[in-house]
């Protein structure tokens, strides 16, 4: 149980003697992180909003579908995205293999399905007498929408922390597409994973306590936005 | 007369394969106050709901101030405004509540003066209430901040669904005041659906009787559901709690229900042969009909409400008053069935 307390002295000394390698991981991380979840909340809100509001032929089997998404395993999704990335794949010519953005695009593909299935239950969720209301006080669409959205900014929210904290834990992605290249595409969760094959379990510890206040401050800003608004 | 502010026709609506609302014909004068009564499910919100433009009718046509309306037009959207029956607030402060329509049409000047007065028509103090999130605000307190909202915006329309169904007696009695405030101030048409029959009737220009979907009369005459029981040659009947018979000539079916349009009362309780029928009840209630001056009499047959329409002279004739044994009378030709 030693190195449970070695992880912990460790990763302050890691934090607070400002280790590059570290805040190269913790930067690749949040980097990667803020543009996967930024791109699924554009795309996925307005679709989870649709999803959530109208009633449409086909609307239960492509809930199914997107509920079914949300338990993707993140291997999968590397492969997936790995086979479109790789010079001989669809997409080689980008050269999006072993980068940033290339593992964005595959957190972008894990978090969608959450922030769209949670913003339809979120939307579904809403008092039908909202959409009265705000009629009522001469809204136009794009008022309705808009308010509607508002009205369910908890909800959504939940959502968006949700996907946001698997997007940061994920470990298949980033090891697959990223290839976890020290000082380039070198995360948290691949360097723990290094670490911990290379018998560092104090290293490993160290940096899933950065993680996890990484995550603390995260939910600590939600929660002081929630208060607030 | 004045242009309708409302012109409704051939107004069809329906959920499903189920119609709910069917209206052949009806205005609405400006300025005016419309009671809907009926019972529930009779189609008062459908109808509410469609002339506040929130749902567009499956068939027909609405026209407001002379031209064609739907949902979102803009020729309506910032003169209708509606008051759902349960009081429903959306998650922020009492003054974001209040200030939401204005900002909606832009009108950012003065907001919280406006929502300050909005506030002191119902009956809230401002420096109480305003900052107030949704949460914390009685049934009561919301409905009355819910009436303020639309208040402050100075409608045209006022559709009030219920407003007083779901509060207590000096929250009801603020929510009427301020209703009438705005017909008296700004000239609002008020459109009121409420089971409050003595208020629609003592405050309304014109009170529509729906029932199953449909209009059929002014709310004052007695209805008699089914089912009939056959009591010979185009001969049916009902019994009542007091074993007195009602008795109807033969219904279309079964369920149907009877609409007796006119009833008098006497004090005799014998009839001539062909002359109709001739039922013994209690007076349960007088009222005034403040617009015609006409008196409204509720009698009591066994359980069964009917309504009585009298002049002051024959209330004073027949020495009415609640409490007192009398006869009411209908003939057949007055039986119309829906």
């Amino acid at each position: 149980m030693n190195f449970l307390v070695e992880g912990f002295l460790q990763a302050f000394n890691l934090l607070l003697s400002g280790n590059t390698e570290t805040y190269s991981a913790i930067s690749a991380t949040v980097r990667v992180s803020t543009y996967s979840i930024g791109c699924s909340l554009i795309i996925g809100i307005p679709l989870g909003f649709c999803l959530g509001y109208f009633d449409f032929s086909g609307k239960k089997s492509i809930r199914t579908i997107v509920d079914t998404m949300m338990a993707l395993p993140t291997v999968f999704i590397g492969l997936l995205v790995y086979a479109f990335l790789t010079h001989r794949g669809p997409l080689g010519d980008f050269g999006l293999l072993f980068t940033l953005p290339g593992i964005a695009i595959g957190q972008t593909i894990l978090a969608l399905p959450i922030v769209i299935g949670l913003s339809a239950t979120a939307v579904e969720n809403m008092d039908p007498k909202l959409r009265i209301t705000i009629m009522s006080m001469g809204a136009n669409r794009r008022q309705l929408f808009l308010s509607s959205l508002w009205e369910c900014r908890h909800g959504i929210l939940a959502g968006a922390i949700a996907a946001y904290g698997r997007v940061m834990t994920e470990v298949g992605i980033s090891m697959m597409v990223g290839g976890n290249i020290k000082w380039h595409t070198r995360t948290i969760t691949t360097a723990i994973a290094l670490e911990t094959n290379k018998g560092q379990f104090g290293m490993g510890v160290a940096l899933g306590l950065v993680l996890l206040t990484i995550a603390f401050c995260v939910n600590i800003s939600v929660s002081f936005l929630r208060r607030r608004y | 007369m004045n242009r309708p502010i409302y012109e409704i026709n051939s107004l069809k609506h329906s959920y499903g394969a189920h119609t709910v609302l069917a209206i052949e014909h009806l205005t609405v004068q400006p300025a005016s106050i419309v009671g809907l009564i009926g019972p529930n499910g009779s189609g008062k919100s459908t109808l509410l709901k469609l002339l506040g433009l929130i749902e567009k009718p499956t068939e027909g046509t609405i026209h407001f101030n002379g031209r064609f309306v739907e949902p979102f037009s803009n020729e309506a959207r910032f003169l209708i405004t509606m008051l759902p029956q349960e009081p429903f607030l959306m998650k922020r402060s009492v003054f974001k509540n209040i200030s939401y329509g204005l900002k909606l049409r832009g009108n950012g000047s003065d907001i919280a003066k406006k929502v300050n007065e909005a506030l002191s028509l119902v009956g809230l103090d401002s420096n109480d209430f305003a900052q107030r999130p949704w949460y914390a605000l009685s049934g009561g307190e919301a409905q009355r901040v819910a009436l303020a909202a639309r208040l402050v915006l100075k409608p045209k329309v006022l559709l009030l669904d219920e407003p007083t169904a779901s509060v207590d007696a000096a929250s009801a009695q603020l929510i009427k005041e301020a209703s009438l405030r705005a017909r008296q101030e700004l000239g609002t048409t008020l459109i009121v659906a409420s089971h409050d029959w003595q208020w629609l009737y003592e405050i309304c220009d014109e009170t529509l009787h729906l029932f199953k979907g449909k209009v059929f009369g002014t709310g004052r005459e007695t209805i008699i559901f089914g089912p009939w029981q056959k009591l010979g040659e185009d001969k049916w009947g009902k019994t009542l709690s007091d074993r007195q018979q009602i008795i109807v000539p033969a219904p279309p079916d079964q369920e149907a229900a009877a609409v007796i349009k006119r009833t008098s009362v006497r004090e005799d309780g014998s009839t001539l042969a062909g002359e109709g029928i001739v039922l013994r009840g209690t007076v349960s209630r007088l009222s005034l009909e403040r617009k015609t001056g006409q008196l409204f009499a509720t009698i009591l047959v066994g359980d069964l409400p009917f309504t009585v329409r009298l002049t002051p002279q024959q209330v004073k004739e027949h020495t009415l008053f609640p409490g007192k044994t009398t006869h009411i009378h209908y003939g057949f030709k007055q039986i119309k069935w829906i």
